[in-house]
């Protein structure tokens, strides 16, 4: 009955799972009431199903293998994007943005949301070599890793509407995210350059049909006018830096950045967060040092312009400042 | 080579009626990846068959009146509600749904949104999605940031002095159904008056609307209530007609599925309406992140003021601002600056990531404002015509004299659109490819290829490009090949200076008109003799959704020699018929540069320019590889997509700005500034060509393709109401991934930035907003 509900109500897959998740009586209720309403042969009207997709066989970072419609995404609320291991430029970025999604978005990753890198070098991309990078970036479960046939990734990229690139080109790769809910038919593209909350509000929200409860506390009309900091570095921070970093509370990805305007000179900070990879590239030793402290994973270029640098780099020192440190 | 393999494969996929479209879709993909380099036309998809119909079988169908009524005075005792969907995945049924738009606006309008009682389908909700524990009747954000502004002033139900008393109309977007003829009675020219007689009295356009189905051509399938979703769910396309001086109540009900599979592939059954370039306050103007869900209605208050309302002509004794009544050539003088007085407008869905499926799948009405200078009356001696004595205030564009005001006889909308269907004729959109959706078809007011009798005299056309990717450029061409010469007088909807004559020294046809563009032309039929048939040609080509390609001569369209773009050739024919009136209706001609003037632009000194405050948005990659996404870069910052939550620029109100938009990356981008006009200083920095020297606009074309230039520079000033507005590339799908940004227009000193609306089933909270340091 479940299943059968789940294919004809197009859309509540996964709603029924939270409903049944979240308070038996509830979800019983709901069930009774579904099961009164009208047939829904309009239903599933969506073109974008098994005869859309191709069902190609790829292999995740354990070697199992995975049909990509049967196994992939029937059924699912998904986040694909495209990435190879050895990327340096925007790979990194994408995946430290990708990884707080998933982190926002917790252990419903795995459960009604699922995630999934698919790695367009895949001679080079063994299983192994994903799971080395899944280990860099300390990727969540409920996030999968797959390599495959050349000929079926770039097929898998071209109905998904991203141009695949030559292989001497990878760096030019798509770089979007394709997020969508199989059953809905419902698919967007988005880019890592965006806040990860709003890609997680698509994911664990939207593409629900709105139907799980908005997690984050909603603010009451009264309070909103009251907006603590929303200086510009802080919106920078929050939306490109804090998927590696924290201001005083550890290292995650990358290091703790209490203190760190004080620590290295100001012309060196600006150029590490302006281009990191020339430095990489020169082999800064500063760099150099750090990146074998934390996984060798690079420091990837953000695109920030200027005003962005001095917006983050003011926001650090008054982070610093509130906590007393940095004098 | 490539033509004639294309032409097999057409061929072929006219058989596959029995296959689903994905997998005809499939097989295409397959099959012609080298066609699909050359001409990926429709984009993804195999070519839409035609079900053996030929090209100017049918007459076109004019666009519908919505049909303004007196908003109520006291609260409807006795009124039924929304009435429920058939099922999850199903809409309303048709007589039930006109039943409920037939009755009085009810619950009344409110300045807050209304969320005193529930969301009418909340116990459908409930069932389909999840119950909820709160819900509300109007999915307009609640409370003070999105109340209506100055309602105290533009919502009285009773005329004052220089304003009208306000008016309604509702409308509810669902699925494709027969036309019940709710709105036959509410037509002005109630099917009694001028060509819109019974067609037994020789009138041409006398077809009552009930029984019309959501059908392109007799010979095609009608559509799936989940193809197409329109105002109404109904058939013609819908108009507006406002008065200046008379404010503008719209309920918008959203009546689609609860689930959002039921869209046969594409579309999103939330909406935000968004009246294009209304001088319009913020909560009213569709911002994308303030969309209603199914069940709900929201209150759009459109105050029909001029701009310059609070600073210009305060006492209302200018006569050319005024708006026409009753009596003929009768007047109201109303406040504000005549010279910003704007005509042919059209409103739109603007969801957030799915404004173009959107307004594809049927979200789109066009909307005419008429005032004393462009009152739909050419008056039926011409002595009240600006042309007969400088003094008088009409300036009789061609429509028609049987009514006061708002005459259609002659004054035509035209909405173009490309579109593609599949192998069983239902209306096709390929959601994963976002450079830009083409369609193979373009449609005229939704009809295939149609025809359309006209009378030998002057006739206005409204032109306006409703498509998603695809730009225009139109012929005007005798079927032997001669091009007839026609006058530009509107240029996006706004009445220019001069009147333009083509073919002119700078263009033989009309410019390239980029989507949302809409071109006003006055044509004279009696230059040619009765049995004439004149085609519309569409001269650009496409290769792919990124922007246009090229002009192709019209040589070559003509004698057949051009095979590619499908979307290039003839779209519809007009027929010339005899006339035996008198043509009162001005000649543009009288209005060419070095004659009489139409309407001034408004008046700015070299100091004002000199202090404008100068921004700089650039339109591209921000990392210029054609596989990163699009951003906006706002003076010189990080280029950004979207975020709801983000205020790029706020001007103050009031104040002139120059604002320079850049495209960084060579393709196509209109982009669209909302609520102000502008008025273009420099193209790369050359004065503008002439049909934009004395206009004022809201589209910017900007790119590496025909039409365009590298950047742009226009002056613009925002007046009277405040809030969240934006602006955008109007190739739909580039807005929607995600080229579009916010800003806000701010009170001298306004330091705190609108929350941003966030709504669900549930209702609508607020999130902080951030200003960036361009916001100032």
């Amino acid at each position: 009955m479940k299943r059968e509900l789940n294919t004809v109500f197009a859309g509540l897959g996964g709603m029924l799972k939270w409903l049944t998740r979240n308070g038996a009586a509830l979800g019983a209720a709901a069930l009774v009431a579904l099961a009164s309403m009208a047939p829904l042969a309009l239903a599933q009207q969506t073109r974008w199903r098994a005869d859309y997709f191709p069902n190609v066989v790829l292999q995740d970072q354990d070697g199992r293998r995975l049909r990509f419609y049967d196994d992939i995404i029937r059924g699912k609320v998904v986040a694909i994007n495209f990435i190879y291991t050895t990327c340096t430029d925007i790979c990194p970025l994408d995946t430290a943005q990708l990884r707080r999604v998933q982190q926002i978005l917790g252990d419903r990753v795995g459960r009604d949301v699922f995630m999934y890198s698919i790695s367009i070098n895949p001679e080079s991309d063994t299983p192994a070599s994903l799971r080395r990078f899944m280990r860099t970036y300390d990727v969540g479960p409920g996030w999968t890793f797959l390599t495959g046939s050349r000929a079926d990734v770039d097929l898998l990229q071209s109905r998904l509407g991203i141009r695949p690139v030559e292989q001497n080109n990878l760096s030019q790769h798509g770089t979007s995210i394709i997020v969508g809910n199989e059953v809905t038919g419902q698919w967007i593209k988005r880019s890592s350059f965006e806040a990860p909350q709003l890609l997680a509000n698509l994911l664990g929200q939207s593409l629900h049909n709105y139907a799980p409860q908005a997690t984050a506390q909603r603010q009451s009309y009264a309070v909103v006018g009251e907006v603590t900091d929303t200086t510009p570095g802080a919106y920078i921070f929050r939306t490109r830096c804090r998927s590696c970093h924290t201001v005083g509370e550890g290292d995650r990805l990358g290091p703790d950045l209490r203190g760190v305007v004080g620590t290295r000179p100001r012309a060196w900070l600006e150029r590490w967060i302006r281009d990191p990879d020339d430095m990489i590239a020169e082999r800064d030793p500063t760099a150099i040092a750090m990146m074998a402290r934390y996984r060798n994973l690079p420091m990837p270029d953000l695109g920030l312009g200027e005003t962005d640098i001095q917006a983050v780099i003011t926001y650090l020192r008054t982070q610093d400042e509130a906590a007393g440190h940095g004098r | 080579m490539m033509t004639i393999s294309l032409r097999g494969v057409v061929a072929v996929c006219g058989r596959l009626a029995m296959i689903s479209a994905a997998a005809a879709t499939a097989a295409m993909l397959s099959m012609q990846p080298a066609i699909a380099d050359v001409f990926d036309i429709p984009t993804g998809a195999p070519r839409s068959p035609l079900f053996q119909a030929r090209p100017f079988t049918q007459p076109i169908m004019l666009f519908e009146e919505f049909g303004n009524q007196p908003a109520p005075t006291s609260a409807c005792a006795n009124c039924a509600p929304l009435p429920p969907p058939s099922s999850c995945a199903g809409v309303p049924s048709g007589t039930a749904l006109d039943a409920f738009l037939r009755q009085t606006l009810s619950p009344l309008p409110t300045r807050e949104a209304n969320t005193s009682r529930p969301n009418y389908w909340a116990t459908a909700v409930g069932n389909c999605v999840r119950p909820l524990a709160t819900s509300a009747i109007e999915g307009r954000p609640s409370g003070e940031w999105f109340a209506h502004q100055r309602w105290g002033e533009f919502s009285g139900v009773a005329a004052s002095a220089n304003r009208l008393g306000m008016v309604y109309f509702q409308s509810a977007t669902s699925g494709a159904r027969v036309n019940g003829g709710l709105r036959d009675p509410w037509q002005r020219h109630g099917w009694t008056r001028g060509e819109f007689r019974p067609a037994s009295t020789g009138a041409l356009y006398g077809t009552r609307n009930a029984g019309r189905q959501v059908r392109f051509h007799p010979n095609f399938p009608a559509q799936q209530p989940n193809s197409v979703w329109t105002f109404d769910g109904t058939m013609p396309p819908k108009l507006l007609m406002a008065r200046y001086g008379e404010p503008i109540l719209f309920r918008h009900f959203n009546a689609l599925p609860i689930d959002p599979s039921a869209n046969n592939g594409f579309g999103a059954h939330t909406l935000s309406t968004h009246e294009h370039n209304g001088h319009n306050p913020a909560e009213s103007d569709g911002f994308t992140g303030a969309f209603f869900f199914p069940g709900q209605f929201y209150d759009y208050h459109w105050p029909m003021v001029l701009a310059g309302h609070d600073s210009i002509n305060a006492n209302a004794n200018d006569a050319h601002a005024a708006t026409p009544t009753t009596g003929v050539n009768a007047t109201m003088r109303i406040r504000g600056d005549w010279r910003e007085t704007m005509s042919t407008h059209w409103f739109h869905d603007h969801m957030l990531d799915f404004t173009a499926q959107n307004v594809y799948k049927g979200s789109a009405a066009m909307m005419n404002y008429y005032s004393a200078v462009d009152r739909g009356n050419e008056t039926s001696t011409g002595a009240q015509c600006n042309y007969s004595n400088p003094n008088n205030v009409n300036l009789c564009l061609p429509s028609g004299s049987a009514l006061p005001w708002g005459n259609r006889d002659y004054d035509v909308n035209l909405l173009l659109a490309d579109k593609a269907w599949d192998a069983n004729g239902q209306l096709f959109f390929n959601i994963f490819n976002v450079d830009g959706f083409l369609g193979d078809q373009v449609l005229v007011n939704w009809t295939w290829r149609p025809y359309m009798d006209v009378r030998a005299r002057r006739y206005r056309l409204r032109i306006l490009n409703g498509a998603v990717s695809r730009y225009f450029q139109l012929a005007l061409v005798t079927a032997s090949g001669v091009r007839v010469p026609f006058h530009m007088v509107g240029n996006d909807g706004n009445i220019m200076e001069h009147a333009v004559r083509f073919p002119n020294a700078e263009s033989q046809d009309l410019p390239v008109q980029a989507i949302a563009e809409r071109y006003d032309i006055v044509v004279d039929f009696s230059q040619v003799q009765v049995g004439t048939k004149i085609y519309l040609i569409n001269l650009l080509e496409h290769r792919d959704g990124r922007g246009p390609n090229e002009t192709i001569p019209l040589a070559s369209v003509l004698n057949g020699s051009y095979v590619g773009d499908p979307a290039v050739g003839r779209i519809m024919e007009f027929r010339v018929t005899s006339y035996s009136g008198v043509d009162r209706s001005m000649n543009p001609a009288f209005y060419e540069e070095g004659g009489r003037v139409m309407i001034p632009r408004p008046v700015v000194s070299d100091a004002e320019i000199a202090n404008a405050r100068h921004r700089t948005f650039e339109f591209g990659r921000s990392s210029g590889t054609d596989e990163s996404p699009w951003t906006i870069k706002t003076d010189g910052g990080q280029g950004l997509g979207m975020d709801p939550h983000r205020v790029s620029a706020a001007p103050t109100i009031g104040q002139w700005e120059i604002w320079h938009l850049e495209s960084g990356d060579g393709w196509s981008h209109p982009v669209h500034i909302h609520f102000e006009e502008g008025r273009i200083l420099t193209r790369d920095g050359a004065p503008p060509p002439a049909w934009e020297r004395g206009a004022r606009k809201d589209i910017y074309r900007i790119g590496g393709g025909p039409g365009d230039n590298l950047d742009v520079t226009l002056l613009i000033r925002f007046r009277e109401f405040l809030g969240t507005f934006m602006e955008h590339c109007h190739n739909t799908q580039h807005e929607d991934h995600s080229m579009l940004l916010r800003w806000d227009n701010r009170n001298p000193g306004q330091t705190v930035a609108i929350p941003t609306p966030i709504a669900d089933w549930e209702g609508v909270y607020y999130e902080p907003s951030l200003d960036l340091p361009t916001a100032d």
